[in-house]
């Protein structure tokens, strides 16, 4: 049997749409549910500990770049990052939440945004978690020989679905004309942009390599309701005849079944979940929490509770605060972009040393799912 | 990691619970809960399933205090005072199901369902050994029940069903002291680790029991 090769990051790319929106502008951006500013905005903000994001919408007029031409900016980078052409690269894997079009796949909408030759495509529709099998994906097709350049990239553009027409006149506002506090808190945590990575089956020269060690994705959906979803109330999100398609659009958006929704209880079971499953990675000697120069994970340290954090070091499983990079409070949360967008600005940082091991960390609280992504830099 | 060290053991318990909790929350039973298809009739076979094992809790806890030796006294000390504050608990159980309607004597007279047979079956086969230090991982599988799970089970019941606290005693107040618990068992551990033999014990002896648990639970009819 012919061997894997090794597969390497050689370039990564990250395009944030207009200027940083600072927190009091927010609503300028998504809108005020029946032109109320909302209550829950502040509490949400504190709680993630984002100071600005980007929007690809300008208030009052419209979008600037659908959630396609994000990403292929993004790829583009990424490709001017480790020095390709376009016409090198043969493999695009992307990823999103939602993208431009229910149908055909991300991808194909990238590919067309991004020009050029034929590609092989893959498309990945999740959350956050996403971008990693996108990663996955491009990661292999290097290894088995398929191709020698291949991309993963993802893009959000959540901004558009939190516009006022998505909730008001549905069972998500209240006679009062307040937005359900499971609808309303994401308005105030996610916004738009898109990252991507070229991988190769060797570094670029020159340069300090960036070998993919693994990449491990764990899906607990066969436990686990959806606990962020779009496309049925809470009530039928867990049966899938109960989902918009079934109702028809009319009648699932007077539901409210058209918005992206978080169930908060199920959140804080979902994360003792992937606690778990990264415990089970530290148990089996798959994550060396000692090892692990840098964490790049797509959640704060500072949202994590106290008894989580005190479980992770009295398990030798926690990985010091001061390991943790993350631009999260500038960027935004981006979805299943964020990863991408703070690899892209670790990388120049300059922080990374020869020998050194980077863990990436995306957990999805779509449907209890967490991927892991280690990186070792060689000289 | 091949550790047997109380970081190592601590480890592996908060994965043999987190994969216990992911096997609760698939079972109908809970499904019903966390759908928001619970009804009081639900939690009522709730109450009457639980009571039967609650009752066997403070009993194999003080068996297994009696079988500790006395290099160990300070661990049988501690399942002591647990035993005396556990061993009155079925009766708040009780308190509640007569506050949501139901009769005394058909909770005190209920069989245990298929489930709690095994599970008590074991903790009492486990406590009768001589020292029985496996049984600190069912504790921990137990006590994060109650720690954990209770609250949030609880706080449920109480608002889909719109009970007063006091129909809902027993599983609130299993609810407090979440990071002091852990801070407590780590104590425990430390007088019986480490030592290979006892952290595979221990493990092992959580699994079984958070297997047995979710059986009981899987085995409520509803």
């Amino acid at each position: 049997m012919t061997r894997l090769l090794d597969a390497f990051i050689t370039g990564a790319g990250a395009f944030l749409p207009g200027p940083p929106v600072p927190s009091d502008e927010m609503e300028n951006y998504l809108g005020r549910i029946g032109g109320r500013d909302s209550p829950l905005g502040r509490r949400a903000l504190r709680w993630s500990g984002v100071r600005t994001r980007h929007y690809a919408i300008r208030p009052g007029a419209g979008p600037t770049h659908s959630n396609a031409e994000m990403c292929a900016k993004a790829v583009s980078a990424a490709l001017e990052d480790a020095g390709l052409e376009r016409s090198q690269l043969s493999f695009l894997a992307a990823a999103t939440t939602q993208g431009d079009f229910l149908v055909p796949g991300h991808a194909a909408a990238v590919h067309g945004a991004l020009g050029g030759g034929p590609l092989e495509i893959a498309s990945f529709q999740s959350v956050c978690g996403s971008s990693l099998m996108a990663a996955k994906s491009a990661w292999l097709a290097v290894r088995t020989r398929e191709h020698a350049a291949a991309a993963a990239c993802a893009g959000e553009f959540s901004s558009r679905w939190f516009q006022p027409t998505f909730y008001e006149g549905t069972a998500l506002v209240d006679a009062k004309g307040r937005l359900q506090a499971e609808a309303d808190y994401l308005r105030f945590t996610l916004s738009d942009g898109a990252g991507a990575v070229v991988m190769e089956p060797r570094p670029r020269p020159g340069t300090l390599g960036l070998k993919v060690e693994f990449i491990d994705l764990v899906s607990l959906a066969h436990q686990y309701d959806p606990c962020m979803w779009a496309g049925a109330t809470k009530e039928a999100r867990g049966d899938a005849f109960g989902s918009w398609s079934h109702a028809g659009p009319p009648a699932a958006h007077a539901t409210g079944a058209m918005a992206l929704l978080q169930d908060f209880d199920l959140l804080k079971r979902v994360i003792r979940a992937w606690i778990g499953v990264y415990l089970r990675k530290v148990d089996e000697g798959r994550i060396r929490p000692a090892a692990i120069d840098h964490l790049l994970c797509h959640y704060s340290a500072r949202s994590l509770r106290e008894e989580i954090v005190a479980l992770l070091d009295r398990t030798n499983g926690m990985i010091p605060e001061e390991k943790w990079f993350s631009n999260l409070s500038t960027v935004g949360n981006v979805g299943a972009a964020s990863i991408w967008i703070m690899l892209a600005e670790f990388l120049r940082s300059g922080r990374l040393r020869p020998g050194q091991k980077v863990l990436c960390i995306v957990p999805e609280s779509g449907r209890a799912f967490v991927g892991f992504m280690q990186l070792e830099a060689t000289a | 990691m091949n550790g047997h060290g109380v970081p190592d053991v601590l480890r592996r318990l908060a994965i043999v619970f987190t994969e216990f909790e992911g096997r609760l929350e698939a079972t109908p039973l809970i499904r019903k809960l966390t759908r928001g298809r619970f009804g009081l009739q639900d939690y009522q076979v709730f109450l009457v399933n639980l009571r039967q094992q609650v009752k066997d809790g403070a009993a194999w806890m003080s068996r297994a205090a009696s079988n500790v030796d006395e290099e160990h006294l300070e661990l049988r000390s501690i399942l002591m005072r647990h035993a005396v504050a556990e061993h009155r608990d079925f009766r708040l159980l009780e308190s509640d199901y007569v506050a949501t309607g139901g009769a005394l004597a058909d909770i005190r007279e209920a069989e245990k369902n298929v489930g709690s047979e095994a599970l008590s079956a074991w903790m009492f086969h486990q406590a009768s050994q001589p020292n029985p230090f496996g049984l600190l991982g069912a504790m921990w599988i137990i006590e994060g029940l109650g720690s954990i799970k209770a609250a949030e089970w609880g706080a449920l019941v109480r608002d889909r069903l719109k009970l007063s606290d006091d129909a809902v005693r027993f599983l609130l107040y299993h609810g407090k002291n979440d990071t002091e618990h852990i801070g407590a068992f780590e104590n425990m551990l430390e007088l019986v680790l480490p030592d290979a033999a006892v952290a595979a014990r221990i493990v092992k002896t959580a699994q079984v029991t958070a297997r047995l648990y979710a059986l009981q639970i899987e085995e409520i009819a509803t």
